[in-house]
């Protein structure tokens, strides 16, 4: 079940700086890369292209490991093991736009079609952030 | 891949492992869902050297599964980054914390705290696989 965040954890994703996303591959190895994110309603959201391994590996399991970390002082972290419930296109590019936005506020000069947008609902919150647990 | 050989690191890959940024360490539960930790870490002699004590979770998670995956990500632009996949290859008990003393002086300048009366510590030598990302 999805569980809510604290006060500390609302503030602290609206903070600017990548997500660092973990999916499981076929080969049972863990891919990670760092992507755009926002929280909003208590979900995370994220944007990519079709093509990205992360995408494909989330289509056969959806278990997805997030680690939000301020680069500058990383000693300030989260983990939040998550599902992603559900994903979108992202027709126009409407989203990754609003990302670019958060990110570089400016519009988003990447290619704006063939996106997705995926909902991800938080199940634990562990780390820094809300205190070691 | 085991029996894998062993990445040859770009000099962008140990230019931004010589810095005193943590590493994200991905190791796999016994659930087979993912579990991401920033640790501390050295590169030296081609390897990755990482510490901890023997009662978290992670540790135990990559005696399991000896592969891991580990990111480094620019501090200046996050946007840049390496992704290492690596294999365990060594666990070296650490009993008098020279490691671990070694890794804090990088980090904080300073040895490391008192251990707590029942605190062990162990060292983890990983071996680089490949390495992707947008620093390679």
């Amino acid at each position: 079940m999805a569980v809510p965040l604290s006060k500390k954890m609302q503030d602290f994703t609206q903070e600017v700086f990548p997500a660092i996303i973990g999916t499981n591959r076929k080969d049972g190895s863990v891919e990670i890369v760092p992507v755009w994110f926002e929280q909003k309603d208590g979900s995370f959201w994220i944007n990519g292209g079709t093509n990205r391994g992360w995408f494909k590996h989330l289509q056969r399991d959806p278990r997805i490991t997030l680690l939000l970390i301020d680069p500058k002082e990383m000693f300030r972290w989260a983990q939040v093991e998550g599902r992603m419930v559900n994903w979108a296109e992202d027709p126009g590019g409407e989203h990754i736009n609003q990302l670019s936005h958060r990110y570089l506020k400016k519009d988003y000069q990447g290619p704006r079609t063939g996106r997705i947008t995926i909902q991800i609902e938080p199940l634990r919150v562990t780390g820094a952030i809300d205190g070691w647990r | 891949m085991a029996g894998a050989k062993k990445a040859a690191l770009s000099p962008a890959v140990r230019k931004l492992a010589a810095l005193p940024i943590l590493i994200v360490l991905a190791t796999k539960r016994d659930d087979g869902s993912v579990q991401l930790n920033p640790v501390w870490f050295e590169l030296e002699d081609g390897f990755f050297w990482v510490n901890s004590n023997t009662s978290r979770t992670w540790p135990k998670n990559l005696q399991r599964d000896r592969e891991v995956t580990m990111l480094m990500v620019d501090p200046k632009t996050p946007d840049r980054y390496a992704q290492i996949r690596g294999r365990l290859i060594s666990l070296i008990p650490d009993p008098k914390h020279e490691f671990i003393d070694r890794l804090a002086h990088r980090y904080t300048g300073q040895k490391f705290r008192e251990l707590a009366p029942d605190e062990h510590r162990v060292t983890f030598k990983i071996q680089p696989v490949t390495v992707t990302g947008v620093l390679i």
